[in-house]
């Protein structure tokens, strides 16, 4: 029974066109205006939780439908959507957080001249997301794709007039196509290998999961390579880590949204919904989880020196990006979308909770910040319930999902569940570190901080209650939401071990940061005193920024500079000579309106004459 | 009934009879030339769509043809004792089909938009209306005509009003661009009369037997022409020995060498590296009117002509040379884009990404199979429309700062919201963004090539991240950041600016998201091409 999958079009189709409605009606929608894009938002939501619910609850077939995009010879381009159970939990995911977030922003933006602009952007932010979601094949899926990406790129900029705000949208936008040109590469290449040049998902299923040897292993490894380096763009795995904590420039419900459910999702999604394909290549599966461990760890050691509240989170959305790609990695896709989904819950929480507390304090710097608790109660106990999640405390959904994670790594390989382990340890640390410098103490600036409307707090509520109860769909007690994902009865059961284990490192975490940053038990300063150079490391992050710059933008400016020049001296150059030398010509053209029409009539008269009489008289030549 | 109106010559004169009547108006009522001119460009516009909507192509894209004989020249017959007669014909003959209709759609389309432009023009109204229509009449003459004769001249015809166009009303350097431009397309003639000549004198003629001997009748006529050099047998029943020295069949070397200058010729309109400094030039100087149509369209003729002679009248030559204009298409999209990335001004960026954006129609030239020439073509239409709305917003913005420095502009979202918001989709559209139309001719161009040479297509692919770079520097340049002071208090477009660009983004977003509209056009357009690829790839 499928009655609502074959509406899920509209899906996408509701917030495309509050863009299109907003955008045309430009700045004269005002505030009024901007409801149409929540609205349309819930209507996305409504359906989506339709949507899903008829695959929970039946046994709904996977339904999809295409479209003739473009035709070229005998080979059908098409564009299409499909409903599984994967594409409807990331619909539920996606319409439930952006829903969120636009309500949230009527309190957030209320003050901006440019607020339709703003839920416009949002509107084909969401709908792009939507459209990847449910998108059947790989070349429409990379059609919106790429509108995720731009739009991203037009919130992270909304700020237009502030110089770091289009720094960080051009950046955002230049680092993830680099990752995109992998991804298109990948289409290109499975064009032209797969039977038909069929594009769509489960063709490529058919194709690859039954190992059939229709395309070779090395073309399947560069295949599989090339899509994570889309994936690894869009999600801000490392090396392509640097736009994402930049895109916090953008208005904080923004940042919200591209770290919670649209943008970065995209990437581990990609890799979940060509999964067979990962499969298929051992050597991409250990590229993605060696990939995954490294960022996960790397991202959590620079979430340890950062001062600035939005930048923490950004680099523990790296960080927990890592998780999901070292679940894909190690094999468990169940295992990333279940973290994929509650990180989405919880990472909102705690983005919305920053943009109230910034709303209250008028500052980012968390060293300015503190005793906030006692001013902004809701925004302090919704936060705390994110700060746990995150840090995968129980029985919060971070520590459910972080443990099926780990769980999975420990059976693949356990250096990978080590460094798992350690940088789970480092996420408890600096969000205790963060949670205790604002929430506690003493406050350190005189701002008049106050509790924001409850048009924001609903929002935090709502996702509190989210991030304390969505990790229960799955546990090592219940496997429900693995088998609904893959449809396999075999899931792998977690060990107590990697429970106690898990639990114990984030516990220790966080009580390290109350004895640290609470309590005052142990000095601040006590590694940055003994290590200075570390720190200064982590506080740059690695000085990645600078070596990129080093290595790619001025080589490529300098090139651009070299060739500047050649092109001017040596290929205009030896025209210009040659030029010179036929001034003749030259003196004749320099007098533009003395007759020169019939001059050149002439020319192009005698030109035909030659013509004639060349055939005329052919023996001779 | 269409078939007896001729409706192809209508499209072909009706900017001429527009020239004449400008030329009977008062030159200081500076309105009614403008409606004259428009009014005679849209004459055309309205006539294309007319043979879109009713133009099908599995009828083979000759449903629409016009055949007249022009002049018939006797030709000294005492050549050979075998010959009894020698004719030389100049045709009339216009005919589309599915490669020449998009060309016509666009220009049709970026004509009528550049005549709206046209209201920043300031001077001598008068003789730039009826330059301008002279222009169009050459344009819509090249993509009809089927005679190469007739083909060269219309050729010719649009270098006169665009020297003119250039020199006249562009900008500082105008006379020095229009000289470039004027010496170099001489030169891209020249080698092109060349390279016709030897195709018509050694390929272009039919053979009858007579009663003295043979009738050979030559012409520049494009079918004769490809009858005769896609057929090995063309002229099996002509006896050397009765032609004598004669040499009408068409070697290899001489094919060869036809094949050369058909790529000089057209590579330097196209422009491919290095010959494409002149056009860095008009794109500069020239009025923006102008360039709308120097970069939306004159360009593309290029890329026709190149397909039209060099691909389907010398496919064996295309066929073997396919990596050497994959390479160059190549260079040129990154040569084109790191240069793009360095300019300074930003005439010089789109002049440079127009460098760039031709590289990929080359990439589906080199592709040899339908997705890539139908790439090449969807490219060329796409990046015309993509530029004519860019040098658009161009001319707007120079009337209203007074510069297009890039140091000199800033923040003018600001202060223009409207045409800020038109010139950052314009620049998305330039990149490639999926959803607008310069990413499926760009998709389709990477695609087609991809699959005979993938390293080589996986290289010009950087090309698209070297787009988003100088785009979105340009583009944010101009429109984000902190405004200056004597930028806040300028206007926004006016309504006649504003229709000509929402006009061209909404073909633009169009084509971006429905291609078949222009796709299905060229179904059945590469077909003998692709017949002629097929039998070198098998023999």
């Amino acid at each position: 029974m499928t009655v609502f999958a074959e509406y899920a079009w509209l899906v996408p189709v509701f917030p495309v066109a509050a863009f299109a409605v907003l955008i045309a009606m430009g700045r004269g929608a005002g505030r009024p205006g901007a409801w149409i894009g929540t609205l349309a938002t819930l209507l996305s939501l409504i359906l989506s939780l339709c949507i899903a619910g008829e695959r929970i609850s039946g046994k709904a077939e996977d339904y999809s439908a295409h479209y003739h995009w473009l035709q070229v010879g005998n080979i059908s381009l098409s564009a299409g959507y499909e409903v599984t159970n994967l594409t409807s939990l990331m619909l539920v995911i996606v319409t439930l957080v952006s829903f969120l977030v636009n309500l949230y922003s009527q309190g957030y933006m209320r003050d901006d001249d440019r607020m339709p602009t703003f839920f416009a952007y949002m509107g084909l932010f969401t709908g792009s997301m939507l459209g990847l979601v449910l998108a059947d094949n790989l070349l429409t899926m990379y059609i919106f794709w790429e509108l995720v990406g731009v739009c991203s790129f037009l919130l992270v900029g909304f700020w237009f007039h502030k110089p770091e705000a289009k720094a960080a949208a051009k950046k955002a936008f230049i680092v993830t196509r680099i990752g995109d040109l992998g991804l298109l590469i990948a289409i290109l290449l499975l064009f032209w290998y797969m039977p038909n040049h069929a594009l769509d998902f489960s063709t490529l299923h058919n194709v690859f999961a039954t190992q059939s040897g229709v395309i070779a292993t090395g073309i399947t490894t560069w295949i599989a390579l090339l899509i994570f380096l889309g994936a690894v763009g869009k999600s801000g795995q490392f090396p392509l880590h640097v736009w994402l904590p930049d895109a916090m420039e953008g208005p904080t419900p923004i940042s919200a949204l591209i770290h919670a459910a649209t943008m970065v999702a995209a990437g581990v999604f990609l890799v979940a919904r060509t999964f067979d394909i990962f499969q298929a290549s051992p050597a991409a599966m250990h590229t993605v989880a060696i990939i995954g461990a490294f960022t996960a760890i790397f991202a959590a050691t620079i979430g340890l020196a950062q001062n600035d509240i939005k930048r923490i989170l950004a680099y523990s959305t790296i960080s927990q990006l890592g998780y999901m790609m070292l679940a894909l990695g190690v094999g468990s896709m169940p295992a990333a979308m279940f973290h994929l989904f509650t990180h989405a819950f919880f990472k909102a929480l705690l983005f919305l909770g920053a943009g109230s507390i910034i709303h209250g304090v008028h500052t980012q710097d968390i060293r300015e910040m503190g005793g906030l608790g006692r001013k902004m109660k809701t925004t302090a106990w919704t936060f705390g319930i994110g700060a746990l999640a995150l840090s995968g405390i129980p029985p919060f959904a971070g520590f459910w999902s972080k443990d099926a994670i780990l769980t999975a790594a420990l059976d693949k390989q356990p250096i990978l569940f080590v460094v798992g382990a350690v940088a789970a340890f480092f996420t408890a640390l600096y969000m205790a570190r963060l949670f205790f410098l604002v929430f506690t103490g003493n406050p350190r600036n005189d701002s008049h901080a106050h509790e924001s409307p409850a048009v924001m707090t609903i929002p935090l509520v709502v996702l509190a209650v989210l991030a304390v109860v969505a990790g229960f769909v799955q546990t090592p007690f219940n496997g429900w939401f693995a088998e609904w994902l893959t449809g396999d009865k075999a899931v792998e059961h977690g060990s107590g071990l990697v429970m106690v284990v898990s639990a114990a490192i984030g516990l220790l975490g966080v009580y390290l940061g109350w004895l640290i940053y609470a309590k005052g038990a142990i000095r601040r300063d006590v590694v940055s005193s003994r290590m200075p150079g570390l720190v200064k490391l982590l506080e740059n992050k690695y000085y990645i920024d600078e070596l990129y710059h080093l290595l790619f933008v001025k080589p490529l400016y300098a090139l651009g500079k070299v060739l500047n020049a050649f092109d001017d001296y040596v290929v205009d150059g030896v025209v210009r000579l040659a030029g010179q030398s036929a001034t003749g010509l030259g003196r004749l053209n320099a007098r533009l309106q003395s007759g020169q029409v019939q001059a050149y009539t002439l020319t192009a008269l005698i030109g035909l004459v030659i013509l004639a009489l060349a055939i005329a008289g052919r023996r001779f030549w | 009934m269409i078939e007896n109106i001729p409706i192809l010559s209508f499209i072909l004169l009706a900017p001429l009879v527009g020239a004449l009547l400008v030329l009977l108006l008062p030159k200081q009522r500076s309105g009614w030339l403008r409606i004259t001119a428009l009014v005679f460009s849209l004459i055309p516009l309205a006539l294309c769509l007319w043979l879109f909507a009713s133009y099908q192509p599995g009828a083979g894209g000759t449903a629409f043809t016009e055949h007249y004989t022009w002049l018939s020249i006797p030709l000294n017959k005492d050549a050979s004792q075998g010959i009894a007669s020698m004719l030389l014909h100049f045709d009339y003959h216009l005919a589309v089909d599915g490669i020449s209709l998009p060309m016509l759609l666009l220009t049709s389309i970026v004509s009528s938009m550049a005549a709206m432009a046209s209201v920043h023009i300031r001077k001598r109204w008068k003789m730039y209306y009826v330059l301008f229509l002279l222009l169009e009449t050459g344009m819509y003459g090249v993509f009809l005509a089927r005679d190469l004769i007739l083909f060269f001249i219309f050729f010719e015809i649009t270098l006169i009003p665009m020297f003119f166009l250039i020199g006249i009303w562009g900008y500082f350097g105008r006379e020095k661009a229009a000289n470039r431009f004027l010496v170099y397309n001489g030169l891209g003639s020249a080698a092109m009369l060349l390279a016709f000549l030897i195709l018509i004198a050694t390929a272009g003629f039919t053979a009858a037997q007579a009663a003295g001997g043979y009738q050979l009748d030559f012409s520049g006529s494009y079918d004769v022409l490809l009858k005769n050099l896609s057929d090995p047998n063309a002229y099996a029943n002509l006896d050397p020995a009765k032609t004598g020295d004669l040499g009408l069949h068409l070697s290899n070397n001489l094919k060869w060498g036809a094949f050369v200058l058909l790529l000089i010729a057209f590579g330097i309109k196209i422009p491919i590296f290095p010959f494409h400094t002149w056009m860095l030039r008009v794109h500069k100087e020239a009025p923006p009117s102008i360039v709308m149509i120097h970069s939306g369209v004159l360009l593309k003729m290029g890329v026709y002509g190149l397909i039209r002679f060099g691909a389907f009248l010398l496919p064996a030559q295309l066929h073997s040379w396919s990596t050497v204009l994959a390479v160059l298409g190549v260079i040129n999209i990154l040569y084109g884009a790191i240069l793009a990335c360095v300019q300074k001004e930003f005439k010089l960026v789109l002049a440079y990404s127009s460098v760039s954006h031709m590289g990929i129609v080359l990439l589906g030239i080199a592709s040899l199979n339908e997705i890539g020439l139908q790439g090449a073509i969807y490219q060329s239409v796409s990046h015309g429309l993509i530029s004519a709305l860019l040098f658009l917003i161009v001319g707007s913005l120079y009337e209203r700062t007074g510069t297009t420095e890039l140091d000199d502009l800033g923040g003018l979202a600001k202060s223009v919201p409207f045409l800020s918001g038109i010139l950052l989709t314009a620049g998305l559209a330039s990149l490639g963004l999926p959803g607008l139309s310069g990413f499926v001719g760009e998709f389709l161009s990477f695609l087609g090539l991809f699959g005979s040479m993938k390293w080589l297509t996986a290289v010009g692919v950087l090309g698209i991240l070297f787009a988003a770079v100088y785009v979105l520097r340009s583009v944010l340049g101009i429109t984000f950041g902190p405004i200056q002071d004597r930028l806040t208090e300028i206007k926004d477009a006016r309504f006649v600016e504003a229709v000509p660009m929402i006009a061209l983004t909404a073909l633009i977003i169009l084509l971006g998201v429905y291609p078949s509209i222009l796709t299905d056009l060229m179904q059945h357009g590469f077909t003998g091409l692709l017949e002629q690829f097929t039998q070198r790839a098998g023999g």
